[in-house]
């Protein structure tokens, strides 16, 4: 509905005499239509950025733009929060209570708006259709489940035509099981509608099911601004690696164009890296067990390794193992099968997704896909 | 005729009877509710409690209720102003402190210096109403900013992206969430109202806008105390609290419990 531009965004805090700088010179243009993913380390900003853009907060200098249109400049909010009409699904719901039903909450924002009663019922009916809340309109929200909850906040947020979406954390509250099917909502309709979509969450599956665009904050700074997969695959740093999803961080000695891990043994191009220290950063999807050594495409088995302990999370098992020779590093593996704690098994890994940082915890030549001799 | 001078002769009997004090220790020997009938009527220049009585009822539940209403609105406002002007939060929040603390005998003469001026001393609705303001609005206002911070901002902040202006925000959000609080605040100052034996002592003087406390005082002392007189004249007095506090008791309650997390799983 609308292009959302922040120029030299900030936001500082004084905390005693601390300044905490929650959003540090941010510019950055979101395209109408977009849902955008930020994905950052709790206390970072995250947040304050999805308040800023709101007009919750009062920008310590900087400027936001709706298209062109000033929104807030330094130290002053222009077009006041009930004027932006922008919606935001609040963590943890924020649905009215006690004296609201859930179609009292749905049809707030329009008798706001000062609709008349045929069209808010009219329009109240037709959200609680699409999001199957039809049944429970006259339900307190006390009364209804928590998956109800958060899609009556959605209609809450979707009922007044906003110009922008905004979702702070808006699956953390969901039980495992439901956050899948919400997350499945939540991308329909923001593409149905072509809603401009600022989701923020610590959990990167939140980012990948839903945004197309993704930016990891840290110390109140954009550290990577990509596509998620992007992000996933090529993780600038390795706390972007841990924030965008799981991986195993592993320090390596370097020895002749050879990265040692305890007994493991990954091959690298010639003159690769010039330090004899290196991180390896091994996703637990891109590495497989294997009892007997045998060739798979794609894979290579850099030796052996222990079982220590199987376990079974959201419909795969994980594997925790440790390098032979030493018991103390841990490497996490998904497997499709259990494998008993004790046994002895060969760890292939796949080349192309190997991820190499220096001892800064930079990523190395994030441009080469092929950096082991395969 | 008859009628008349026999009753005219029982009051003699009565005003005979009570020229002394009685004795304390010595307890009536038989039920009576004469002391009750008598403090009700009044007698001679003692005014009864029966006006008294009505006019403090007719004052008291529309300014502890006005003092509430406008003191929350008040305390929200102050509460609002707290990130964004919080000097004007301080600077608010001082003055209700020092409105609330300060006590009402330091007040007697600027207090009739300011309703002479606004020709309403002596008057009921003016001058009386204006007097339990000053004393009762800023408490109210004090102790509805104790429950305010039960209603979480982002209900606040939630209700303002939806469009809500502050008038809005407050009845329809905030409102129904320190209701308790509200009861407990209401009950509470009506009941400080009610008592409160000084306001009305300097600003209404004249016998025919006595309130109930002053009134009651007439029954006590003088020359002589009547013990059984002064008590119904306290009990008279107290009933309406007593009423109050036995019906509304649970409400005053609930608001207390309200401050400890009464926003939770909502």
């Amino acid at each position: 509905m609308v292009t959302v531009r922040m120029e030299e965004l900030t936001k500082y805090f004084k905390k005693g005499k601390n300044i905490v700088k929650a959003v540090d010179h941010i510019t950055y243009k979101i395209s109408d239509g977009i849902a955008f993913g930020i994905l950052g380390p709790s206390g970072h900003g995250k947040t304050t950025l999805l308040r800023l853009i709101a007009g919750l907060e009062v920008p310590t200098d900087g400027y936001i733009y709706f298209d062109d249109e000033p929104m807030s400049a330094p130290g002053k909010i222009v077009v006041e929060p009930e004027r932006r009409n922008v919606a935001m699904v609040f963590q943890n719901w924020a649905l009215y209570p006690p004296n609201m039903t859930v179609y009292d909450n749905i049809a707030f924002p329009l008798k706001m708006a000062k609709m008349s009663k045929h069209e808010i019922d009219k329009r109240v009916r037709e959200i609680a259709e699409e999001l199957e809340l039809t049944r429970v309109l006259n339900h307190y929200p006390k009364e209804i489940s928590g998956g109800q909850m958060q899609r009556t906040a959605l209609a809450r947020a979707l009922v007044k035509n906003p110009r922008i979406l905004l979702l702070d954390e808006p699956f953390s509250n969901l039980d495992a099981a439901l956050r899948d099917s919400a997350r499945a909502l939540v991308r329909r309709i923001q593409k149905e509608r072509k809603l401009t979509t600022m989701i923020v969450s610590h959990d990167p599956a939140d980012i990948f099911s839903i945004a197309d665009a993704a930016g990891v904050i840290i110390n109140g700074k954009f550290a990577q601004i990509g596509n998620p997969a992007d992000i996933y695959n090529t993780p600038a740093t390795t706390l972007i690696a841990t924030l965008s999803g799981d991986i195993n961080l592993l320090s390596a000695k370097v020895v002749e164009d050879t990265a040692l891990i305890a007994n493991l043994k990954i091959p690298l191009n010639k003159g690769l890296i010039s330090d004899n220290e290196a991180i390896i950063g091994l996703r637990p999807d891109e590495m497989k067990l294997l009892t007997e050594p045998q060739d798979i495409r794609g894979f290579i088995d850099i030796g052996r390794v222990r079982v220590k302990v199987s376990s079974y999370t959201l419909g795969v098992f994980r594997i925790v193992v440790s390098p032979i020779s030493d018991d103390n590093i841990n490497i996490i593996v998904v497997s499709d099968e259990p494998i008993e704690p004790g046994r002895e098994v060969h760890l292939l890994i796949k080349p192309d997704k190997i991820k190499i940082f220096n001892k800064e915890e930079k990523l190395i030549y994030p441009e080469l896909k092929n950096i082991v001799t395969a | 005729m008859v009628i008349t001078i026999v009753r005219h002769d029982s009051w003699r009997l009565q005003i005979k009877h009570g020229a002394a004090s009685a004795p304390i220790l010595l307890p009536p020997t038989q039920f009576s509710t004469e002391a009750y009938y008598f403090d009700w009527v009044g007698f001679g220049t003692l005014i009864g409690l029966e006006f008294p009585m009505i006019r403090q009822l007719l004052i008291t539940v529309p300014v502890a209720l006005a003092s509430v209403i406008l003191g929350s609105m008040g305390a929200y406002f102050f509460y609002m102003q707290m990130e964004r002007r919080p000097w004007v939060s301080n600077v608010g929040f001082s003055i209700i402190s020092l409105a609330t603390f300060l006590p009402a005998q330091t007040l007697t003469v600027p207090l009739i210096e300011l309703t002479s001026s606004l020709g309403i001393y002596q008057t009921y609705w003016g001058g009386l109403a204006f007097a339990y303001f000053i004393f009762y609005l800023p408490m109210s206002a004090l102790l509805m900013s104790i429950f305010l911070p039960v209603v979480p901002n982002y209900l606040i902040e939630s209700a303002r992206l939806d469009g809500a202006r502050d008038w809005s925000i407050f009845w329809h959000v905030i409102f129904p969430l320190i209701l308790p609080g509200f009861l407990s605040t209401l009950i509470f100052v009506f009941l400080m109202v009610w008592q409160d034996f000084f306001t009305p002592l300097i600003i209404a003087t004249r016998p025919s806008l006595y309130m109930l406390p002053v009134a009651a005082r007439q029954y006590v002392g003088g020359y002589a105390i009547l013990y059984n007189r002064s008590f119904a004249a306290g009990v008279i007095t107290s009933l309406v609290p007593l009423i109050v506090f036995a019906f509304l008791g649970r409400y005053f309650i609930r608001g207390l419990a309200a401050l400890g997390g009464g926003a939770k799983g909502v």
